[in-house]
């Protein structure tokens, strides 16, 4: 398949350009793709490594070593809650649980509408502002259920109304057109 | 500033290059600091943390750089603040090391607690139980019990195959990485990688086949741990059990020193079979790697179809006999048909047999009608003229030298020379290729010389005539660019092969490198250590065969006879027309091969084989052969290295080695008593090829001590490849080493007009054959007859990926795949996964509109 090699082509040159080897663009040539393909899927890894003329493990490896890399199909939203040290400290056990409750679904599982899924994650730098979460990139602090319902709420209205905050492909495009 | 410098380590004071790492030279005074994801052929990552030693340098005044000195004069030394890594710390001169200090104890038994938290407890049950790096270490450095909660320990995956040749066991990985740092860094098939993090971190593959590399057996060698194992020897045998038997590998030039694992088993009716192929250490040769091919294929030398009793033609059937009565017959035979016999031998019998077989001929017969079945390459007689010098090692080309590698495809013909060429390249070598299409050496050369069609022999001849000329700067023209580096090398080594060559061409190309190498800037580049030329013979005794004489023009030694024998080809027709009447085949399968179509007109064929072949069938008498593993012998590498091999296991049914068959035959057609071993048949070889003199089967078993250590006491340094205990060999002397050489004169060869599309055969390491076929474990792997192409070409057939295609050469057809492959330069058509083709031809493509089954290949 050659998806993002067709829907990004002018991004990914800008992209290449910026490197001295090829191989070296791996990790946004794999934003790219996972936009694309709506996660990191054996077929989009092998077009990275096709583009890049590398071996398709080295980006499956990539893929498993980075966070950020979803390997499972992944919703619209995916809400990182950290449950590391300082945040358990200050409830986040407790977080995950209510909003594995509210959404309907395990850790790891996506809400049926494609709208959500809900991951843990090790610490995200925010300790002073737990619990707190990831969503798409951006972080969510000193978070309740009254601050989770909202947020839920805001990102339901968000994905009805179309008008979406830039994704971190389109910063990925913006970087390579810069 | 000299390039030693003096360390002390454990109070031992020893001398090193610069650059030596502190393990290294700890080993070289065998103090052995423990690794496991260290190794000496990988590039030091200080993953596993097992090698923490105390490291001190000497302290320095900052304003005068004087060395600092104790009250009672002695050196004040800077230990730091911590433990260190003995992999990764490089020597400095002064520096003191303690690898046996109480925080160096506590260090390794932290480690070894580590790496054990989830380690199974199946070493009963484990491959490398008895061999394990992790095992020996864990008795010797760790602590007895772990405070680790035994059900804290995580169940992971215990059966994974990365393919169908090895296996991953999850649980036992230590995560050290030598596997991948190895297929990365050391054969550039980066095919394997970690994926996930932490406790979940698991060895994955995408490539397909899984683990889709010719070299993936040497991982289980180096795994320091019983984490990869092959599917071959998996839960197989212990270790300990097994015996051990130095044998050489019988499928290629190279010539891999191994060591064939072997154990007597009670499904084999308590015989000793073999177990496993192991490397065993030859840094001349093959270093402590081998491929794939040579460690799986070893199968044949067990198969239930060897021929066990000698048969004999009986009212048209082949029927059992004894010995004596085939030996009779084809002794009597033979001497009945004197003046119409001839002889047909495999370039894969040891020396002893060649020698024999060719005496029985010359002396025995008075014959000179003996040849190779199948000769593809020619330049013996140039080889032994300007061949590789003796006291050559690939592995000190390095910067300043040169490779040219001409019209062959090392990675698929001769693996390990592959990897010595990209070896040189990555440490500085110019190394050029010049050939057809591109191979997997381009990405590592310096030049690539692609030449068109029918258009090998000009190029070489002009790139020879553009090295004779002193060149003021770098020419554009990459022709001349090339020839100027390869001029200006100080050692040169030159490779040649028979990829889309007819066998007078590649007579031709031979004598044409020949007279490259004889270009004279200074010295020249014959005679010298590191300098020659290397045949990429088909097989792995074809120099053998040169030197015993099994050539219809020249006896033993290169001499020339004065009346030369028929040629094979001339045989074939022989049989066909009826003017001769006896012929003897032995190791080869001219019937199989499609070289000769039946037994003609001949009144009497005798084989002599390991298997019922094509051609064994028409026979009227069958010998039946001990393999390579049940006897022992000498092969001679294209490096015209000459290497034992032993007996490993006992003979299959009453077969018996060729050389004693042959010397029984000798005796019978009067060639006085038999030798009655192998080591008397090479000291009559010593006798009377000028080249072997001096040679004896002790020589010949002659070892010396080796860098890096491997196997024995020192499994966790540089894994399970064996000591090498049982002879490097000998390279004998070519005559440029003492004589000079003169021009060699190139016979102008015809030009034949190349119009449409060129049909060339390209090999593939894992091409059909006799032996290979015996290898269950190898046939997902096996090479499928296929065709390349560029898009064009392709789209002009109207073929395009993945259809089949009927493709005839020779009137021979093969159904074939189709691969559209930019690489693929027009007009060329790649054909492999068939018997071997000389030369081009214009090609004959039929797509194949219904979708035949694809063999399913189990």
């Amino acid at each position: 398949m050659a998806l993002i090699a067709e829907k990004y082509a002018e991004e990914i040159e800008g992209i290449l350009k910026r490197f001295p080897d090829k191989k070296s663009a791996v990790l946004p040539l794999m934003h790219l793709a996972q936009q694309a393909y709506g996660h990191m899927s054996r077929e989009a890894m092998q077009e990275v490594a096709d583009i890049l003329e590398i071996s398709p493990t080295h980006v499956l490896a990539l893929s498993g070593f980075y966070s950020l890399y979803y390997e499972e199909p992944v919703g619209k939203y995916v809400l990182e809650i950290c449950n590391d040290l300082a945040c358990a400290l200050r409830g986040a056990d407790e977080f995950v649980e209510m909003v594995c409750h509210k959404l309907g679904v395990p850790v790891d599982g996506t809400t049926a509408d494609g709208l959500f899924t809900v991951k843990t994650v090790m610490c995200l730098g925010a300790c002073d502002r737990a619990p707190m979460l990831q969503c798409n990139l951006k972080f969510e602090e000193h978070l309740d259920e009254e601050k989770f319902d909202q947020l839920i709420a805001r990102l339901r209205a968000e994905a009805e109304s179309g008008k979406e905050e830039p994704s971190v492909v389109e910063k990925i495009m913006a970087y390579a057109k810069s | 500033m000299s390039d030693l410098v003096t360390v002390t380590i454990d109070g031992v004071e020893v001398t090193v290059p610069q650059g030596t790492l502190v393990v290294d030279a700890a080993k070289m005074i065998d103090n052995d600091i423990p690794v496991f994801c260290y190794h000496p052929k990988l590039k030091p990552v200080g993953m596993c943390r097992m090698c923490l030693v105390e490291i001190g340098v000497p302290m320095r005044d900052r304003a005068t750089g004087e060395v600092l000195r104790n009250e009672d004069g002695s050196v004040r030394l800077n230990f730091g603040r911590g433990l260190q890594t003995a992999c990764t710390v490089v020597v400095s001169d002064g520096m003191v090391v303690r690898t046996a200090t109480q925080p160096v104890k506590d260090a390794r038994e932290a480690v070894i607690e580590f790496l054990l938290t989830s380690h199974p407890l199946d070493c009963p049950i484990c491959d490398k139980g008895g061999e394990c790096p992790l095992q020996n270490l864990t008795m010797r450095y760790g602590r007895g019990e772990s405070r680790f909660d035994f059900s804290n320990k995580i169940l992971l995956d215990k059966h994974v195959p990365l393919g169908e040749l090895i296996y991953l066991d999850r649980q036992r990985c230590i995560q050290c990485a030598r596997c991948i740092r190895f297929q990365d860094e050391v054969v550039d098939d980066p095919v394997i990688d970690f994926h996930n993090r932490g406790r979940r971190l698991e060895i994955v593959t995408l490539s397909e086949p899984g683990f889709d590399s010719y070299w993936s057996g040497n991982t289980t060698d180096i795994c320091p741990v019983g984490a990869l194992t092959t599917a071959d020897f998996r839960f197989g045998a212990r270790p300990w059990e097994l015996t051990s038997v130095a044998s050489v590998c019988t499928h290629c030039p190279v010539g891999c020193n191994t060591t064939l694992d072997t154990r007597r088993e009670a499904i084999a009716g308590g015989r000793s079979v073999i177990k496993r192929v192991m490397p065993r250490q030859n840094e001349w040769v093959n270093e402590i790697w081998i491929c794939d091919k040579g460690r799986f294929v070893h199968h044949y030398a067990d198969a239930p179809t060897r021929l066990k009793q000698p048969l004999v033609r009986k009212n048209g059937q082949l029927v059992e006999a004894s010995w004596d009565e085939a030996l009779d017959l084809v002794a009597g035979k033979l001497q009945q048909h004197k003046t119409a016999v001839a002889g047909l031998a495999g370039d894969r019998l040891s020396n002893e047999d060649l020698y024999l077989f060719q005496k029985l001929f010359r002396e025995g017969l008075g014959s000179n009608n003996i040849d190779l079945a199948n000769r593809r390459l020619a330049g013996g007689d140039v080889v032994a003229q300007v061949g590789l010098a003796s006291g050559s090692n690939l592995k000190e080309l390095g910067a300043g030298d040169a490779v040219l590698v001409v019209a062959t495809d090392l990675h698929e013909e001769a693996p390990v020379w592959w990897l010595r060429v990209k070896q040189a390249a990555e440490r500085g070598a110019v190394v050029v290729v010049a050939n057809l299409r591109p191979t997997r050496l381009d990405k590592f050369a310096t030049h690539r010389l692609h030449y068109a069609p029918g258009e090998a022999l000009s190029t070489i001849r002009q790139l020879v005539n553009l090295a004779k000329v002193e060149m003021e700067t770098a020419d554009s023209d990459p022709l001349a660019a090339a020839a100027d580096a390869l001029i200006k090398a100080k050692n040169m080594v030159v490779f040649y092969g028979s990829e889309g060559l007819t066998y007078e061409e590649t007579d031709a190309l031979a004598r044409l490198l020949a007279n490259l190498l004889l270009v004279k800037n200074g010295e020249g580049h014959v005679g010298r250590p590191n300098n020659g030329l290397i045949p990429v013979w088909p097989h792995s005794n074809t120099q053998g065969a040169w030197d015993m004489g099994v050539h219809p023009a020249f006896a033993p030694g290169y001499k020339p006879v004065s009346e030369p024998g028929l040629r094979a080809t001339d045989i074939y027709a022989g049989v066909a027309d009826g003017s001769l009447k006896a012929l003897f085949v032995i190791g080869a399968d001219p019937v199989g091969d499609g070289l000769m179509a039946d037994r003609g007109q001949l009144d009497f064929l005798v084989v002599q084989e390991l298997f019922m072949t094509k051609t064994a069938e028409l026979a009227d008498v069958v010998l039946p052969a001990q393999s390579w593993a049940e006897r022992e012998g000498t092969f001679t590498t294209g490096e015209r290295r000459v290497q034992r091999y032993y007996m490993a296991i006992p003979p299959i049914g009453d077969s018996r080695p060729d050389w004693q068959i042959l010397a029984q035959i000798n005796e019978r057609v009067g060639l006085g008593k038999p030798a009655f071993a192998a080591s008397l048949v090479f000291n009559e070889i010593a006798k009377v090829v000028p080249q072997y003199k001096g040679m004896d089967y002790r020589s010949l078993a002659r070892v010396e001590k080796q860098w890096p250590d491997v196997g024995g006491e020192d499994l966790y340094y540089g894994g399970t490849a064996h000591e090498n205990r049982s002879g490097l060999g000998q390279q004998w002397a070519c005559v440029a080493e003492s004589a000079t050489v003169e021009r060699f004169d190139v016979a102008e060869q015809p030009v034949i007009a190349r119009d449409g599309l060129q049909l060339v055969r390209v090999a593939a390491l894992y091409t059909s054959g006799t032996l290979i076929e015996q290898s269950p474990v190898l046939h997902h792997r096996m090479a499928r007859p296929t065709i390349q192409l560029a898009h064009a070409d392709a789209t002009a057939l109207g073929l395009a990926d993945d259809d089949r295609a009927e493709v005839t050469v020779n009137s021979v057809t093969y159904e074939t795949a189709v691969r559209v492959n930019e690489q693929v330069p027009a007009g060329l058509v790649l054909l492999s996964g068939v018997p071997y083709i000389a030369g081009l031809t214009t090609a004959q493509i039929r797509k194949l509109e219904t979708a035949v089954a694809q063999p399913t290949g189990d």
